[in-house]
């Protein structure tokens, strides 16, 4: 059980601080470190990791920014200074955090936490990681979606649909429907076919999500979701739906 | 004597006005009666002081109805509203009772004699209403000079003790992230680099006392605000090291001028915080001092640029600008500006102050 880990903070000694903090946690195997936002992404698609520490405020792009870019956002333990604006931002969205200098107890209870979580879960740190050889995002992997002050870290089993608003995507679950900036096509290349179904030009649907189906003009079929959403299927693609569904 | 002065001091202004008025009333009708006198008038001295001394009667009765039913604080036109009522009304009650008390004193002349008591209350209400209104028309102009003078009075206090409050908050105002990065950067230094930790505590607490002691002082000397500025900066390279560089351009005979106490650490923690933390290959920070003819000329520069959604008015900058205004007026200035393309150039001049 070891839990690939990535820091990224803009202060060497902050790193070499945290580095030494987490000596103390066998589990966790810290891989790389970044010095910059920037620099947090390259590693993050290089390694693929399962958890990373985080700073809010780095030059260039903030840790936000960074995971509003990544497809798949991996496990995330935000570290700041006092930090008025990121405090904020934690309270309203819940997220987890811990304050530097970081208080060795804190840190680990949130890593505690995160090993509960998975536990909880059918998945653990390390088969998880065994399917991120490809960049295929499973039902259980999480996205970060940030739209304006709000942000959320969401499992890809809870969206029911993306739909497509110019380069920009907005993504329905629960209550919300915030834009990412990704296009349709580049999501459809990461969402497993099985699960997520290119319905036509401007939807993905979520095929768990499918509460009825009916026949529609042209041969096409007429889905609805979960939600209450009416997403229109088209001809060639209907096609293909009913070769999904009767196997 | 003195009991005559006690007694002056003890009347309120109030009586005062009132024993002045209706003298002069009886001084002026006097006056008249002297020089332009056109018929016999048997009674009128004690025409005269009987009306005055009604007039004194009534106009008090009518103050004790203005004040208790408020009529002061309605606002203006309201309150004129309410002076023409009050002013009629009580105009019908004086001329009332002085034509009774001359009927009852027997003082009326013989040709009024004739006419009914409401014929002779109504031809004297018309006097009276002449009087009573400008009775009134001083009674509330005062009261509303005192009162707005009164109003404008609270403003200003209010105003000063705002100004106050917030110059206590903007001076011991130091930004908490840096403190706590501070102290996590030290915390990381103790291993590392012991002797370094050691003196990067002395630094911090330099820089913590200076801002608590700078909510009392109204200027400090240049070198004192210098010198908590070089243990921030030395503090900050820590976090920073390679990306942040530092130059000084000062002169020795600007180092007693008096300035703001924690000014220009403000104008240093923006440059640090807007400027260099955001560039991902830092850059320079570069602080100057010098006269320019009668002034004392701060410049604080920094690598980076405003950009559009940056507020100048933001807390530290808009503080800057107030504390410089209360202290020297419109003698002292604040720019702050881009130059060229990478440069921030953040200028305060202030009065140079001769120092013997």
């Amino acid at each position: 059980m070891s839990v690939k880990t990535i820091v990224i903070d803009d202060e060497r000694l902050a790193r070499n601080e945290l580095r030494k903090l987490l000596q103390e946690f066998k589990e966790i195997d810290i891989i790389d470190e970044a010095a910059n936002a920037q620099e947090g992404l390259e590693k993050i698609e290089q390694h693929q990791p399962d958890l990373i520490f985080l700073d809010i405020q780095m030059p260039g792009k903030t840790g936000f920014d960074l995971l509003a870019e990544l497809v798949r956002a991996p496990r995330v333990i935000f570290t700041t200074a006092y930090d008025e604006y990121a405090l904020k931002a934690f309270e309203v969205n819940a997220l987890d955090y811990l304050l530097k200098p970081i208080e060795p107890k804190r840190l680990s209870e949130a890593i505690q936490k995160l090993s509960a979580d998975d536990n909880r879960e059918t998945y653990g740190f390390s088969n998880g990681s065994g399917d991120r050889q490809g960049s295929l995002l499973t039902e259980n992997d999480q996205v970060f979606v940030k739209d304006g002050e709000r942000c959320w870290f969401v499992k890809l089993n809870e969206i029911r649909l993306f739909e497509s608003v110019g380069n920009y995507a907005k993504v329905f679950f629960a209550a919300n429907k915030p834009l990412i900036l990704k296009s349709l096509n580049a999501l459809e290349e990461r969402l497993d076919e099985k699960v997520f179904f290119r319905a036509n030009r401007k939807h993905i649907i979520n095929l768990r999500w499918i509460e009825k189906i009916e026949p529609y003009f042209n041969g096409g079929l007429l889905l609805e979701l979960k939600g209450g959403e009416k997403i229109e299927v088209s001809r060639r693609q209907t096609v293909k739906f009913k070769e999904m569904m009767s196997l | 004597m003195f009991t005559f002065r006690f007694m002056i001091r003890n009347i309120s202004k109030y009586w005062l006005c009132q024993i002045g008025g209706w003298s002069t009333y009886i001084i002026v009708y006097t006056f008249f009666f002297l020089t332009l006198r056109t018929q016999e008038q048997p009674y009128f001295y004690k025409v005269l002081f009987l009306d005055a001394f009604l007039g004194v009667i009534v106009t008090h009765i009518m103050r004790n109805v203005i004040r208790k039913l408020g009529f002061l604080r309605l606002p203006l036109e309201q309150q004129i509203v309410y002076i023409f009522l009050t002013t009629i009304g009580f105009s019908f009650l004086f001329a009332f009772s002085s034509i009774f008390v001359e009927d009852f004193l027997n003082f009326t002349s013989e040709q009024f004699k004739q006419y009914t008591m409401i014929n002779k209350t109504m031809r004297a209400s018309f006097g009276c209403f002449l009087f009573l209104l400008i009775w009134n028309l001083i009674y509330f102009t005062y009261h509303y000079v005192v009162k707005s003078r009164q109003e404008q009075l609270d403003k200003i206090r209010l105003q000063s003790l705002v100004k106050e409050l917030e110059l206590k908050t903007i001076k011991s105002h130091i930004n908490p992230h840096f403190i706590f990065n501070a102290l996590n950067s030290i915390r990381a230094l103790v291993d590392e680099n012991p002797e370094r930790a050691r003196q990067a505590i002395t630094e911090l607490s330099n820089i913590l006392r200076s801002s608590m002691q700078a909510e009392k002082l109204e200027t400090a000397p240049l070198e004192r605000e210098l010198n908590i500025v070089k243990d921030y900066l030395a503090l900050e390279y820590i976090r920073f090291e390679d990306r942040l560089n530092v130059e000084y351009d000062i002169d020795e005979d600007t180092l007693n001028q008096p300035v703001p106490p924690m000014m220009l650490q403000t104008l240093v923690e923006n440059a640090i915080k807007h400027g260099i933390s955001k560039l991902v290959n830092g850059g320079i920070i570069k602080i100057t001092s010098d006269f320019t003819q009668d002034f004392h000329e701060l410049i604080v520069e920094n690598t980076g640029r405003m950009n559009g959604d940056f507020n100048p008015d933001g807390f530290g900058l808009h503080s800057t600008k107030n504390r410089l205004m209360l202290m020297y007026g419109d003698k002292a200035t604040f720019k702050i500006t881009n130059e060229g393309n990478d440069r921030v150039k953040a200028v305060v001049t202030m009065p140079a102050t001769i120092i013997l």
